[in-house]
């Protein structure tokens, strides 16, 4: 009976942790190449799923609808980049966090007067479910882990090769270098953020179908995505990724001691602990 | 002051630049020419502003006023991605090797241009590995793992890499053992003989003097001498003056 909760906890830590790491990736992506803390995030996130809403209604195809959302929360990221944040590039990050906070409650509160305060429906693609033990466990939940690890992969095969990826590692670790080896800065940077956007819609769709779609859905998931992000160390998209499955079994093996209300608890103090004994995060190695 | 100036077009034309770090003012109209693969020596004390020349060619400081023009063109307002297209490569004087990316990854940051065939690459790649062949054994390893000698030479590499037509080449052997000094040193005299520009900013004197044509000597933010480097000596008395050595 434990062992068969624990298994289950397992499973629903990983999924939960698959989407958190895709949030988490988008931010820092962004995080790591601009220095910026992207506040809007969960606002982009938030968006996405709406985009999403729109477009199953209009299509009545999940999988168009994601990738229309997708490809739309990307470009808008990228205009919010340009027009915004470029001309803040260089100086105080605070100038950076406050238009972001900004350009958070703007889209928050666009989303509330064009949508209403009713949530709404994402149908999933996929209902059935299988049995897991004494449970019916949703084939969509395992849809979800697939669809997130598949993004994630594809977006460490765009960065690990390809020339693209070695102009965003490059203007990552030296901006300044990588334009005077030519490398086309400005550009990467907005591509950057375009595609830390799109993961966030990307998600913000995924993740639809299992809770309702409203204007203040981003709020829990940027504020997990950030304890994960300095978790995993600032900027380090594989410690992000780990410490989103760390975090979220960890949260998933609480909830059966505690209520699920409860458990959220367990982000903060692995937060704290990690700020206290580990800054530079758990999965970052030390410099020598 | 006219050595040099029969020249019809110079490559890089440094007019008058001044430049400013907040209030400070660095350069005070710091003018200079460099021709057509023409090895160029750029000396001065620490902190007269040989740098920050550098930088402003490369576009990473904005002059305040002056220009400077690359085969005729003005570039001062170019933003350096676009500087570096033109064909001038700049090798820093902490060199800045990106740390994370492997030895080939670095080189392939000035190598992935559009334009560049398949087959260019891989004749690039190898002129790279036959000059440096410790840059061969080493490719797969990050560039943050070489030795302070083995950066200098991936740097150089790197700059290479855009088959520029001039490098800015700031203090290559500053801190390295003297057999690494004599490689930078030949490496200099390969890339003249391939007709490839440089402006050399050093504070190793000699080695100046022997792979330099002509030398342009500063003093607090301007060019104060300028003279051909065969008609200079390390104990003469400009470079006492200028350098104190
Ligand atoms: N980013 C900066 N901000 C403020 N001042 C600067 C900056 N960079 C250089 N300076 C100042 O500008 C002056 C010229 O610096 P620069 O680096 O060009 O000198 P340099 O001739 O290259 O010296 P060195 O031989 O030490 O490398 C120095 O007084 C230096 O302190
Ligand atoms: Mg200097």
């Amino acid at each position: 009976m434990l062992i068969e909760q624990i298994l289950i906890q397992t499973v629903n830590g990983i999924v939960t942790g698959m989407i958190l790491a895709l949030v988490a990736s988008g931010l820092t992506l962004i995080f790591g190449i601009m220095d910026v803390v992207n506040f809007a995030h969960g606002e982009l996130f938030m968006l996405g799923a709406y985009v999403g809403v729109i477009t199953l209604a209009a299509t009545g195809d999940f999988w168009l609808a994601f990738v229309i959302s997708t490809l739309t929360i990307a470009a808008l990221g990228a205009a919010l980049y340009w027009v915004t944040l470029r001309p803040l590039l260089g100086r105080d990050a605070l100038t950076t966090i406050l238009a972001t906070f900004g350009i958070s409650l703007v889209l928050q509160n666009y989303a509330l007067w064009q949508f209403g305060p009713v949530a709404r429906k994402i149908q999933e693609p996929v209902t059935g479910h299988f049995s897991f033990f004494y449970l019916d466990y949703p084939w969509y939940r395992l849809v979800i882990a697939l669809a997130s690890a598949a993004i994630i992969g594809g977006l460490w095969l765009f960065l690990k090769f390809g020339t693209f990826g070695i102009w965003i590692r490059a203007t990552m670790q030296d901006r300044v270098m990588a334009q005077a080896m030519g490398i086309p800065v400005p550009m990467v940077l907005t591509a950057v953020f375009a595609i830390g956007s799109g993961m966030a819609a990307a998600s913000g769709v995924l993740f639809g179908p299992l809770v309702g779609v409203n204007h203040a859905m981003g709020l829990d998931w940027v504020l997990k995505g950030f304890i994960v992000v300095v978790v995993g160390g600032m900027g380090s998209l594989g410690g992000s990724i780990a410490a989103s499955i760390l975090v979220s079994l960890l949260e998933a093996y609480a909830s059966l001691i505690v209520s699920p209300a409860q458990s959220v608890i367990v982000s903060f103090v692995v937060l704290i602990l990690t700020l206290l004994f580990r800054p530079t995060g758990l999965f970052v190695r030390t410099p020598r | 002051m006219n050595i040099g100036s029969d020249r019809m077009e110079p490559l890089v034309r440094v007019e008058d630049i001044h430049t400013y770090y907040g209030k400070s003012h660095v350069l005070h109209g710091v003018s200079l020419e460099v021709g057509r693969g023409e090895v160029v020596g750029l000396l001065g004390r620490n902190g007269v502003g040989k740098s920050t020349t550098l930088k402003a060619i490369m576009g990473l400081v904005r002059p305040a006023l002056g220009r400077v023009l690359f085969e005729g063109q003005p570039v001062t307002h170019l933003q350096a991605d676009k500087v570096a297209r033109l064909g001038i490569a700049y090798v820093p004087e902490d060199r800045r090797i990106f740390g994370l990316l492997t030895v080939t990854e670095n080189l392939r940051t000035g190598l992935d241009r559009r334009g560049v065939t398949d087959a260019r690459k891989k004749e690039l790649l190898d002129k790279a590995h036959q000059y440096f062949p410790v840059l061969a054994e080493r490719r797969n390893q990050a560039g943050g793992t070489l030795s302070g000698g083995e950066q200098q030479m991936l740097a150089i590499a790197r700059a290479m890499m855009l088959e520029p037509k001039i490098i800015l080449l700031d203090e290559p052997t500053e801190g390295l053992m003297p057999r690494m000094v004599s490689q930078i040193h030949r490496i200099i005299d390969v890339l003249r003989a391939e007709g490839v520009a440089i402006l050399l900013v050093e504070q190793n004197v000699p080695l100046t003097l022997e792979a330099s044509q002509r030398i342009y000597l500063m003093e607090k933010g301007v060019v104060r001498h300028h003279a051909l480097a065969s008609e200079l000596r390390v104990t003469d008395p400009v470079i006492h003056q200028y350098l104190g050595v």
